[in-house]
């Protein structure tokens, strides 16, 4: 670390830590009043989520079955808002394609998030997470230690490489002169 | 509430506590250690990226311009660092403050840890990277660096038998990796130690005789402070442990969160309790590589690239390293765009994806770690939450710019095309302005001559309480431009070696 500097780049796993938490009473405010279908309809509502999830990374496979599993796992903290984000993107795409979301194409769906994140601070916050916890979700592999996410060729666990496969042939040459004699400067 | 006796408390089992709980347990005092975290071990461990996991064991405190990382568990931070352990280079500790007074305590050097960094490498089988065993990011960036007349050096590390599998940071499912769980805190347990896990100290109080009139030694020392803990599980019950000497190991915000919370019993405490935070100032940057480099490979290979450039120490004040992320660990920290990107939606949708595919052969991360003076403090509410803040001044935001400026330019002049990174905060919003993160964090109880400039003696006595002391990251009064780890365990050895010689528990009467 990392710092994640590691641990960095990842503030690594600090971000994590942080990072998977929407916590902000205005969205509980805002949350308060929308249609009770999105809350009781969960195939309705996996619906549009999974064509917002399709809309964030467009080459994922339509047909994976943990693509919008990530917005109402109880375990994190968006299960409370899912409903509500699901009718909001439905309204949404209501007004400006008078269309339901999980059926515009991709530009369009584009678009309506776009408007979205181009809106008041509280709707940018809950977009934003929602954008962040779909790509999460879905590069990580976070539903399957082993899987990972062939699309970017992220192995996931326990997958052992022979030592040719981690390293080049003939490191030697990549190297410029060091300053130490045994890695530690005095 | 239930009362434990014992003759020498330790809160924490991270890397200051390890060294004196063994060293004292092995001098004959009967010692208890009490970890917040849960117990883990080896087995316990995943190749994972589910963040339930990770939410388990790692935790952050964020902050105005700085956020730390750090892990609660059997162990510390040990059971999920990178393993590279280094020595700080002399220049960190010859650093000054504003006033132009050294922050090391007078006497404490690099040649005086010497000694200690042969025991803890010794203790934790530290050893250069063999060149054979250098992963393809750390080959790439060496290559960037000479390509432009840099030296880079092999660094060092605590493990044994790796298997390359990329997994340091949610723990090493091999026993590669040197935890303290596999070391000290075993050889501890052999050596009488007592470790519970799961049991937070919520204050340490002072009881009637915190100044014994003579030199006495450990078994002659009355009981003079007493922690009340909590489980974390269970009943969540309370206990009171009373002891002759206490060693708070919590680490930087540990430590000082306990003492900010324990300050009502110990008035005298200096004003320095979690002031005076250093930080290893971090700036990264990303690009991606240009065609004819070869493969950067950021997902296999210890988590740690296995190299760390020197070159600029001497006139920069930092060290330059690769930095290899796993995608959870990418996604969650920023949002990347190539620069450049005119569509807003550069950090979603089809670009993102373009950009994503290309993270693991092509993209490459280089992170200065520097010696930025000790400028942040812990803001700690009533619950016990932590908020830390750094201010900004002129010399900081000189010093992010320039060094972000050098990294930059070891990428453009190697023909790579740069990643826009905006890192996060805890509400999903890009940072505004400066912002440092670290899991490198030292200093909020630091060593000083002077009650008026630190909280602890140079031997880790709290100032006015003598019996209490700190021996874990928190003392360390600067920066180090390298991995902290080492350093802090040397010093914990240092420590541990002025508790024996000060009690001499070898003649102490049996605890009660
Ligand atoms: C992901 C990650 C990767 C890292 N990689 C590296 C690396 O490669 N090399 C390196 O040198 N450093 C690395 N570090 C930093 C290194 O881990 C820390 O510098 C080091 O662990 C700090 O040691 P410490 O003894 O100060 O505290 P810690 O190791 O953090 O230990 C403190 C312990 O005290 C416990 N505790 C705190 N308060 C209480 C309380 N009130 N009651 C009971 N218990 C308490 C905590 O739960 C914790 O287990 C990394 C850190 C992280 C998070
Ligand atoms: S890279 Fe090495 S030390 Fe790290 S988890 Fe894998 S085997 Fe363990």
């Amino acid at each position: 670390m990392r710092d994640l500097t590691r641990r960095q780049l990842l503030q690594h796993l600090g971000l994590i830590t942080a990072g998977l938490a929407v916590a902000c009473t205005p969205l509980k405010v805002l949350t308060s009043a929308y249609p009770q279908a999105f809350d009781d309809d969960a195939e309705l509502t996996d619906g549009v989520l999974r064509a917002f999830a399709l809309t964030v990374i467009p080459s994922a496979p339509a047909g994976d079955p943990d693509l919008a599993r990530a917005f109402t796992d109880p375990d994190l903290p968006f299960a409370p808002y899912a409903g509500f984000f699901a009718s909001d993107l439905a309204r949404r795409a209501g007004n400006r394609f008078e269309t339901p979301f999980e059926r515009l194409d991709v530009a369009q769906r584009a678009a309506v998030i776009r408007e979205a994140l181009a809106a008041d601070g509280t709707t940018q916050k809950l977009y934003g997470s929602a954008i962040l916890l779909a790509q999460v979700a879905f590069y990580a592999g976070i539903y399957d230690d082993k899987r990972g996410c062939e699309l970017i060729g992220f192995e996931g666990g326990y997958h052992w490489h022979p030592l040719a496969a981690i390293t080049h042939p003939d490191p030697a040459r990549f190297l410029p002169e060091a300053l130490t004699a045994d890695g530690n400067y005095s | 509430m239930k009362t434990v006796h014992t003759d020498v408390l330790i809160i924490g089992t991270g890397f200051g506590a390890a060294a004196p709980a063994l060293r004292l347990a092995q001098a004959g005092a009967k010692v208890t250690m009490i970890e917040k975290g849960p117990r883990v071990q080896t087995a316990d461990f995943r190749q994972t990226s589910d963040p339930r996991y990770l939410l388990k064991y790692l935790r952050g405190t964020p902050g105005d311009h700085l956020s730390l990382t750090y892990a609660e568990a059997l162990g510390g931070g040990s059971g999920f660092y990178e393993m590279v352990s280094l020595r700080a280079p002399s220049v960190a500790f010859d650093q000054l403050d504003a006033q132009g007074h050294r922050l090391w305590p007078e006497g404490l050097d690099r040649a005086a840890l010497d000694p200690y960094y042969d025991l803890a490498e010794r203790m934790l089988h530290v050893s250069q990277i063999p060149l054979a065993e250098v992963p393809k990011t750390g080959l790439v960036f060496a290559q960037l660096m000479k390509n432009l007349g840099y030296s880079v050096d092999r660094a060092r590390y605590a493990v044994r038998g790796c298997q390359g599998s990329g997994f340091c940071v949610t723990g090493c499912v091999y026993g590669a990796k040197q935890s303290l769980f596999l070391n000290y805190l075993p050889q501890a347990v052999e050596a009488g130690a007592e470790i519970e896990t799961d049991l937070e100290a919520l204050s340490v109080q002072p009881l009637a005789h915190p100044h014994p009139r003579a030199w006495l030694t450990l078994g002659e020392t009355p009981y003079r402070y007493q922690v009340i803990c909590q489980r974390r599980t269970g009943e969540r019950e309370r206990l009171r442990f009373v002891a002759r000497v206490v060693i708070l190991g919590g680490g930087t915000v540990g430590t000082a969160t306990l003492l900010l919370r324990s300050r009502t019993y110990l008035p005298l405490l200096s004003e320095h309790v979690g002031r005076n935070i250093a930080y290893n100032g971090s700036v990264k940057v990303a690009g991606l590589l240009p065609d004819g480099f070869p493969d950067a490979d950021m997902f296999t290979g210890r988590t740690h690239p296995g190299m760390i450039s020197y070159h600029f120490l001497q006139s920069h004040g930092i060290t330059v390293h690769g930095v290899k992320a796993q995608p959870l660990m990418i996604v969650s920290a920023a949002r990347m765009k190539l620069e450049g990107h005119r569509r807003v939606s550069g950090w979603w949708g089809e670009p993102n994806v373009e950009l994503m595919q290309q993270m693991r052969h092509r993209m490459i991360v280089l992170a200065a770690f520097g010696l930025t003076p000790p400028g942040a403090a812990l803001d700690v509410s009533e619950d016990g939450r932590a908020r830390v803040v750094l201010p900004l001044d002129a010399a900081l935001e000189r010093y992010h710019a320039d060094t972000r400026q050098l990294l930059e330019s070891i990428l453009l002049r190697n023909g790579c095309r740069l990643v826009e990174t905006d890192f996060l905060d805890k509400q999903f919003e890009p940072e505004q302005g400066v912002h440092f993160s670290t899991a490198h964090q030292v200093g909020s109880c630091r060593m000083a001559e002077r009650k008026a400039d630190g909280v602890v003696t140079s031997n880790g006595e709290v100032f006015d309480y003598p019996g209490l002391y700190v021996s874990d990251g928190a003392v360390i009064p600067s920066s180090l431009s390298v991995n902290t780890s080492l350093t802090i365990l040397a010093n914990a050895e240092r420590i541990a070696a002025g508790i024996i010689d000060r009690y001499r528990p070898s003649s102490r009467a049996p605890a009660r």
